[in-house]
């Protein structure tokens, strides 16, 4: 399902849409996009992702829970999930609209 | 992290030690959840992103490293323009003065673009940086203690002889070494200072440094035909650098001009287009 995702399996994306569901830790991350996108991000990829979604404030990391960091997301990370959600909508009704394909 | 299994513990210690402070431990335990050590693939994953991670330092930690070190090839030529042109006083006075002005221009350009990383490091706020301040200090004793034996191996011989080249040739090689130290420690101070200024800051001083040098490099392109102009034979002749000829001197002179204006010049670049470029997300 990774490949069918093409471009919009990119993992920051991922990791925003995860935690969009409420805080998660590194490996409770990559379980639920394993299981809801079907997509496996490695750890460095993984950790690439959530590294630059904090930089730029997108995430933030809460009180460690032993050596496991719980991620939620920030307001501005919701935003900006919300927007990428809004434009992949605007473009998957186009596409479909110009290939006569009615939604299933 | 010492009971980690060992796996867990080489791939955490791939990542640069600042990354390691902030997340080393939840990464060994992501690493330590996921069974790393049973999934080669996942090996693979975690070995690019530490590469990703000492590249993205590299690369986020040092955006003014490129205009240091043209600054550092500029101030190499313009030494080297100075002694040229000491031979040649009163000709083509006003090419040598735009030259001295745009010189200025452009080291006080980098001087302004960096003087919120020396805020900083005076405020004592960029942990390890100060060890660095003392490389050029030590470089520039070490220089002088060169040219004082290359003098005592010159003295008594003539100018153009082999030992006084000799010599000579060692003070200019020990000062290139002199600017690459003062380099390479103001690119390292610079990654250690966890604040970059006001963001149209850096832009700014940095198209002004470029624009600085690439008017000293035309200036000394004017200087050198007027010189051919004044004094046919010294523009033939060997009153260049370590008595080689005018010509070549000056052409070198111009070569390290126009490649210090050409990298100050795509460091610009790159700094006006990062301050254009709308912030993406995390990708």
């Amino acid at each position: 399902m990774g490949e069918e995702l093409g471009r919009w399996a990119e993992p920051g994306l991922l990791v925003l849409t995860s935690l969009a569901e409420g805080p998660k830790h590194g490996y409770a991350i990559t379980m639920d996009i394993a299981e809801q996108a079907g997509v496996t991000l490695g750890p460095g990829t993984l950790y690439a992702a959530l590294q630059r979604l904090e930089e730029r404030g997108l995430v933030e990391g809460l009180p460690a829970d032993g050596r496991r960091r719980p991620y939620r997301l920030t307001a501005a990370g919701a935003a900006e999930l919300a927007g990428q959600a809004q434009r992949m909508r605007r473009l998957a009704t186009l596409s479909l609209d110009r290939l006569q394909v009615r939604p299933a | 992290m010492s009971g980690d299994p060992r796996v867990v513990r080489a791939l955490v210690g791939c990542y640069p030690p600042q990354w390691r402070h902030r997340y080393g431990e939840e990464y060994a335990q992501l690493l330590h959840d996921m069974q790393v050590h049973r999934r080669p693939r996942l090996v693979v994953d975690s070995l690019l992103g530490a590469a990703r991670a000492r590249g993205a330092l590299m690369s986020e930690r040092s955006p003014l490293a490129l205009p240091v070190w043209s600054a550092a090839l500029f101030t190499a030529a313009g030494i080297g323009f100075a002694k040229l042109a000491e031979d040649f006083p009163g000709i083509a006075a006003t090419a040598h003065t735009v030259m001295v002005i745009a010189s200025a221009v452009a080291l006080l350009a980098l001087a302004v673009a960096a003087a919120p990383a020396a805020v900083v490091l005076f405020r004592g706020r960029a942990d390890g940086a100060w060890k660095y301040v003392a490389v050029p200090v030590a470089a520039a004793a070490l220089w002088y203690g060169v040219v004082r034996i290359a003098v005592a191996t010159a003295a008594g011989h003539a100018v153009h002889s082999g030992p006084n080249v000799a010599a000579f040739a060692m003070i200019v090689a020990a000062g290139l070494g002199v600017l690459a130290a003062t380099a390479w420690a103001a690119t390292r101070v610079l990654q250690r200072v966890p604040v970059a200024g006001p963001g149209r800051l850096r832009p700014v001083t940095v198209t002004a440094m470029a624009a600085g040098m690439v008017g000293a490099t035309i200036a000394v392109l004017v200087w050198g035909l007027r010189v051919r102009l004044a004094d046919a034979a010294a523009f033939d002749g060997d009153q260049g650098l370590m008595a080689t000829s005018f010509v070549s001197s000056w052409i070198a002179v111009l070569i390290a001009l126009c490649a210090a204006s050409v990298l100050s010049g795509v460091a610009a670049r790159r700094h006006l287009t990062a301050s254009w470029r709308p912030r993406l997300p995390g990708a």
